[in-house]
């Protein structure tokens, strides 16, 4: 069973729009991720990188999806263009689920500091596994995010208290915004109101990762 | 107290000292200048080799290190990796 997400009618655009830009932003990090890691060969970078680049893969899905998604239905509703719109739909919702789960195992397992490929696959084979046999898979994708995202943002709190630097606290509070914004996805499923509050939570959250990068860079 | 040094800064150390060596210095020499044990020097002098930021040179007997260009983009370039790596928890 697939439930969806209620997206509030005047929405439709904003959304996509948004999704652009968190694309663009996670694929900006990611990419400078790697370059980090070609200049110093740090591993860390690499998977930082690689996590960032599954996200941005991620949001490039939903929005294209959300972007056909809303142009079927502008364009009328053939029966045709519905089931093509519907098959489209799952696929990319599929799609954008198993990328930022692995994204963000991926981002998870970096903060773990072991080499241990065995372990990430491991990792990564039950949060998919897990996702993939729930009977409500955009209900339980959002769980599983925010409890990686509580993981996560522990270990960015952690990173912040023993350098006590602006930046790294920065980045603290776009990963709890993060937090925030997955855990009001949780409640789209039934309330509209949800959706709109999450998008912007993900807004301020990919804004501070953006401000970090562009004040690491400019310092250059 | 001083701060325990990280990985990073640790590299950072051992180019430098090459570097002011106009890219030629013994073995011991940056063992004393990068403040080490032999065992540590040993593994990173090793994994440095191995990323290709710096080539042993053999001659007369005696050996000697230098700096490649990615050692040199990596000190020019430390300021930001290390910005970069300590802001999203990256240091090993």
């Amino acid at each position: 069973m697939m439930n969806y997400a209620i997206v509030p009618h005047w929405f439709f655009g904003y959304n996509v729009m948004l999704e652009m830009l968190f694309f663009a932003i996670t694929l900006l990090v990611g990419a400078f991720a790697l370059k980090i890691y070609q200049i110093s060969g740090q591993r860390q970078s690499k998977l930082f990188g690689i996590s960032f680049l599954m996200i941005s893969a991620s949001y490039f899905i939903q929005s294209v999806l959300n972007f056909a998604s809303s142009y079927s239905m502008a364009d009328g509703c053939s029966m045709q263009t519905m089931t093509w719109a519907y098959s489209l739909n799952i696929a990319g919702i599929y799609a954008h689920m198993l990328l930022f789960t692995v994204g963000l195992v991926t981002l998870a397992y970096m903060t773990l500091r072991i080499k241990d490929l065995k372990a990430y696959f491991l990792f990564a084979a039950i949060a998919v596994g897990a996702l993939i046999a729930s009977s409500n898979k955009l209900y339980f994708f959002y769980i599983i995010s925010s409890i990686l995202l509580i993981y996560i943002s522990f270990f960015y709190l952690r990173n912040y208290l023993q350098s006590r630097k602006a930046n790294a606290l920065i980045v603290f509070i776009g990963f709890l915004f993060l937090l925030f914004a997955k855990i009001h996805f949780i409640f789209s499923i039934n309330h509209g109101a949800f959706y709109v509050i999450g998008h912007l939570l993900e807004f301020v959250a990919y804004a501070l990762i953006l401000i970090n990068l562009v004040s690491v860079i400019r310092r250059k | 107290m001083s701060k325990k040094r990280g990985r990073l800064q640790i590299i950072y150390d051992i180019l430098s000292v090459i570097k002011e060596k106009n890219g030629r210095i013994k073995p011991t020499n940056i063992l004393y200048k990068s403040n080490l044990s032999n065992q540590m020097f040993q593994e990173y002098i090793n994994e440095l080799m191995q990323k290709g930021f710096i080539i042993e040179n053999l001659a007369k007997g005696s050996k000697t290190y230098s700096l490649t260009q990615k050692g040199f983009d990596y000190l020019n370039k430390y300021q930001m990796i290390a910005d970069f790596t300590n802001s999203f928890g990256l240091g090993e």
